[in-house]
C-alpha cells in the first residue's frame, strides 16, 4: 500500500514537473531600440578604511535603520554595502518603502533617518518637532517606454549599417497630453513631429500611462514638473495625486512602475534615472524650456541643479530649468533628520558620519554616479555639511 | 407462460441493472477527475516553483548577505534567519496563553467568558493579516520607537492564536468524559486531571494544530511589513561575535538579535518579486522555494508526528 502510494506521489511529482516546464514564461517580448545609457557592470570595489572614523568597536555592533524614497534606494544599497569595507562598525538598513512611509517612520520616530524627495509639509515639520532635509544627491525623472513596432526593423543589405531607431524625444506639451489623455496613440501627430525616424514604427496603439500608486517623492518632482510645464496640467504636484482619467495602471515603487512598463507592451512611465539605467530600459530624451533636446545625464541634471535656489529649510525645487542645458524633470533626493531629539549618541554620530562619507568620498561619489546619480554642486554640498554639522545628541553636536 | 414472466423480470433486471452501473462508473470517473483536478494545482505549485527556483539555489545562498543590485551572487541567510526568529517568538507568545485558554475554554464552555472567548477567538481568526500588522505597529512599534523582530513576533503571535484556541479546544473536546471522571472519581484533583490526564490524551493534537499554525505563519508577509520592516544587512552570527568581542551579556546580545528590524522569506520575495530586475526576480523565485520546503516540513513533521504518535497509542 506505501509503496503503490509513493509509485502515485512519483508519477504525479515527475507530471507537475513537466507540466511546470511547459508552463514555464517566455522571455518578455523586446524592443529593438537603442539604448542611450546603461549601468555597466558594476565593479566590486574595496573601499579603503577611512582613518578619520574610529573604529574602537567591534564589527557590526551599532544597527542604523532608515526608509523611505525609492529613488535613491539602489545607491543607499550600495553604499551601505561598501560602507562595511570603511568602518565595519555599524550595519546600515535602508528599506525603500517610498518617501511617503519614510516621512511617516521619521515623524513617528521609528527609524534613525528617513529618505525622502518629497519636501516635508509644515504640518509635518510641526508634528516632527525638530525635522531637518539634508539634499544628498539629484537624479533625473526619466521616461521609460515599451513601444511595440509597428514593423519590425528591415534587415539591412550586406555591409549596410542596420537602421538604429534613437532615443524617442518627447516635449514637455507632449509629457503633460500623455498623461493628461489628451495624446491617447503612439502615433499621434505631436509624437510623430517630433520622431521623424519613427515614421514608420510608431504603432496605432493605445498608450498606457503607468504612475505611482503609493506616496512618492518621484511622483512628486514628476508632477511639479507637469503643472510647471503647462497649465493643461489641472492635477497639481504632490507626492500623491489623483491621476485624470484614462488609460493608466498604477506600480508600487520606481521598482514597479519600472516593472510595469516592462510587462505592459506600449506603455509609458516615469522612474529615477537609475532604474531605466540598470534595466537597460530606453528613455525619451525632452525637449525643455529653452526648446533644446536633452538627455538625462550627469550634465543636464547639473545644470538643472545650478538654476535651484534653496530655501531656508534647505530644500530646493529644480524642475523646468531655463537654460540650455538643464534636463527639466530633476530634483534633489533628500535624507531627513531630528536635529536635536536622538538620543542614542553612538547611532547619531554612525549616520552622521555615514552620510558625510557618502557625500565627501571619491568611492562613494563614484559608485553614485555609475548608478545614474549627480553628486552635489560644491557650494550646496558645503552648505549640508555645515548642516549636518549642527546636529546636537543630548545637547552636544554630534560631529566632532 | 411462466418462464415468460421470469425472463421478463431476468430482462427487466439486466437493463436496470447496467443502467445502474453504467451510471456508477460515470459518476466514479467524474468524482476521480475531480479529485485529480483538485491535486493539479498543489502539484503545479511544487513542479513550477522547483522548476523556476532551482537554478538559482547554491550554497551562497544559505550563507550570504544580499549584495547591492548590479553585483552578482548573494544570498538570502538574513532572510533565513529572520523567518526562524520571528516564528520561534510567535510560537513562543502564542503558546502559552492559548493553550491555557483553550483549557479554559473547554472545561467551562458555557460560561460568559467562555463563550466570549469562542465568539472572539472566531472573530480574531477572520481579521485580515495586515490589520493585525497595524494594530502592532501602533501596540508595539511606535511606543517602542522602532521597528523589531520582536514586534514581527508578536504579529504572528496573533494570527496563531485562533488556530491553537480552537484546535487546543476541540482536542480537549475529544477526550472521553470518563477519563476525566475516572481520575477525579481516583481523588485526584482538578489541576492534576487537567495536566496528566486531560493534557496527555489530546497531546498530538494539539502540537498538529500548533504546527499548522506555525506553517501558516511562516508563510505571512503582511503583518510584518508594519513590524520587522526589513533588514538587508541582518546577520545574527556577526551580531553575536560582535557582542563577544564587546563582552556584552548573553542579554544584551539577545536584545540586539531580536529588538532590531529583520527579514523573513516571504517579505523578501514580495520586494524581490516587484523588482525589475532579472536577478532579483530569479532569486525571488528561490526564495519561494526555500520558504515551500520550510512550510512543507513543518507540515510533514507534523504529519509524522500524529501518524508515530497514533501507532505508539494503538499500542
Amino acid at each position: 500500500m506505501r509503496n503503490k502510494l509513493f509509485i502515485v506521489f512519483a508519477v504525479l511529482v515527475a507530471a507537475s514537473l513537466l507540466l511546470a516546464a511547459c508552463g514555464a514564461p517566455a522571455t518578455p517580448e523586446t524592443v529593438t531600440v537603442v539604448q542611450t545609457q546603461v549601468v555597466e557592470k558594476i565593479v566590486e570595489v574595496t573601499p579603503t578604511p577611512d582613518a578619520s572614523i574610529p573604529t574602537a568597536l567591534p564589527a557590526g555592533s551599532v544597527q542604523v535603520n532608515g526608509a523611505g524614497a525609492t529613488f535613491p534606494a539602489p545607491v543607499y544599497a550600495d553604499w551601505a554595502y561598501a560602507y562595511q569595507y570603511v568602518d565595519p562598525s555599524v550595519v546600515i538598513n535602508y528599506q525603500a518603502i517610498g518617501s511617503g512611509g519614510g516621512k511617516k517612520a521619521i515623524v513617528d520616530g521609528t527609524v534613525d533617518f528617513a529618505g525622502s524627495d518629497s519636501l516635508l509639509k509644515d504640518e509635518e515639520y510641526t508634528a516632527g518637532k525638530d525635522l531637518q532635509m539634508y539634499p544628498t544627491l539629484a537624479g533625473a525623472v526619466v521616461l521609460i517606454y515599451n513601444i511595440k513596432l509597428a514593423q519590425a526593423i528591415p534587415t539591412p543589405a550586406a555591409g549596410a549599417a542596420a537602421t538604429v531607431l534613437p532615443a524617442l524625444v518627447l516635449d514637455r506639451a507632449t509629457v503633460v497630453g500623455i498623461y493628461n489623455s489628451t495624446i491617447t496613440k503612439w502615433n499621434d501627430p505631436a509624437i510623430l513631429a517630433l520622431n521623424p525616424d519613427w515614421k514608420d514604427y510608431l504603432p496605432d496603439a493605445d498608450i498606457t500611462s503607468v504612475h505611482r500608486s503609493d506616496g512618492s517623492g518621484t511622483t512628486e518632482i514628476f508632477t511639479k514638473s507637469l503643472a510647471s510645464f503647462s497649465t493643461d496640467w489641472t492635477a497639481g504636484g504632490a507626492s500623491a495625486i489623483e491621476w485624470p482619467k484614462g488609460n493608466n495602471v498604477g506600480g508600487k515603487g520606481n521598482a514597479g512602475v519600472a516593472a510595469s512598463v516592462i510587462n505592459t507592451p506600449n506603455s509609458i512611465g516615469y522612474v529615477e534615472l537609475s532604474y531605466a539605467m540598470s534595466n537597460k530600459l530606453p528613455f525619451a530624451s525632452l525637449v525643455n524650456q529653452a526648446g533644446k533636446t536633452v538627455v538625462a545625464n550627469n550634465d543636464s541634471v547639473q545644470a538643472a541643479m545650478a538654476e535651484g535656489t534653496f530655501s531656508d529649510k534647505l530644500t530646493a525645487t529644480i524642475v523646468d530649468g531655463k537654460s540650455d542645458g538643464a534636463y527639466p524633470i530633476a530634483g534633489y533626493t533628500y535624507l531627513i533628520l531630528h536635529t536635536t531629539s536622538m538620543t542614542d549618541c553612538v547611532k547619531a554620530q554612525k549616520v552622521l558620519e555615514f552620510f558625510k562619507w557618502a557625500m565627501t568620498d571619491a568611492t562613494a561619489i563614484s559608485r553614485a554616479s555609475a548608478l545614474g546619480y549627480s553628486a552635489l554642486p560644491d557650494a550646496v554640498k558645503t552648505n549640508v555639511l555645515a548642516k549636518l554639522a549642527e546636529v546636537s545628541c543630548n545637547g552636544a553636536p554630534v560631529l566632532k | 407462460m411462466s418462464t415468460n414472466f421470469s425472463e421478463l423480470i431476468k430482462t427487466g433486471y439486466q437493463t436496470r441493472s447496467t443502467r445502474r452501473k453504467s451510471i456508477n462508473v460515470l459518476m466514479l470517473s467524474l468524482t476521480a477527475l475531480a479529485t485529480l483536478l483538485a491535486l493539479i494545482p498543489l502539484f503545479w505549485i511544487v513542479g513550477y516553483v522547483i522548476y523556476m527556483g532551482a537554478p538559482s539555489i547554491n550554497l551562497d545562498f544559505f550563507t550570504q548577505l544580499p549584495r547591492p543590485v548590479g553585483m552578482e551572487g548573494g544570498g538570502v541567510l538574513h532572510a533565513i534567519q529572520g523567518t526562524l526568529i520571528v516564528t520561534v517568538l510567535a510560537g513562543l507568545f502564542a503558546v502559552p496563553p492559548g493553550v491555557l485558554a483553550a483549557f479554559y475554554a473547554s472545561r467551562y464552555p458555557n460560561t460568559p467568558l467562555g463563550i466570549a472567548l469562542r465568539f472572539s477567538t472566531d472573530v480574531l481568526s477572520g481579521v485580515p493579516s495586515i490589520v493585525i500588522g497595524l494594530f502592532t505597529y501602533a501596540l508595539m512599534v511606535k511606543p517602542m520607537g522602532h521597528y523589531s523582530g520582536l514586534a514581527g513576533g508578536v504579529a504572528l503571535a496573533i494570527l496563531m492564536l485562533p488556530t491553537i484556541i480552537r484546535t487546543t479546544e476541540e482536542m480537549l473536546k475529544l477526550v472521553p468524559h470518563s477519563l476525566r471522571e475516572g481520575s477525579l472519581g481516583l481523588g485526584a484533583p482538578e489541576w492534576k486531571t487537567s495536566l496528566s490526564v486531560l493534557f496527555p490524551a489530546a497531546f498530538s493534537g494539539i502540537v498538529t494544530g500548533f504546527l499548522l499554525a506555525l506553517a501558516r505563519a511562516m508563510g505571512e508577509t503582511a503583518p510584518l511589513l508594519f513590524t520587522a520592516l526589513g533588514n538587508e544587512r541582518y546577520n545574527v552570527n556577526q551580531i553575536v561575535t560582535s557582542g563577544l568581542q564587546g563582552k556584552q551579556s548573553a542579554f544584551q546580545i539577545l536584545q540586539r538579535v531580536l529588538d532590531q528590524p529583520l527579514d523573513s522569506l516571504p517579505l523578501t520575495l514580495w520586494k524581490y518579486a516587484s523588482q525589475p530586475y532579472p536577478e532579483r526576480v530569479a532569486q525571488a523565485w528561490g526564495v519561494a522555494l526555500v520558504l515551500m520546503i520550510f512550510v512543507l516540513f513543518v507540515n510533514i513533521i507534523a504529519r509524522v508526528w500524529i501518524e508515530s504518535r497514533a501507532r505508539k497509542l494503538r499500542g
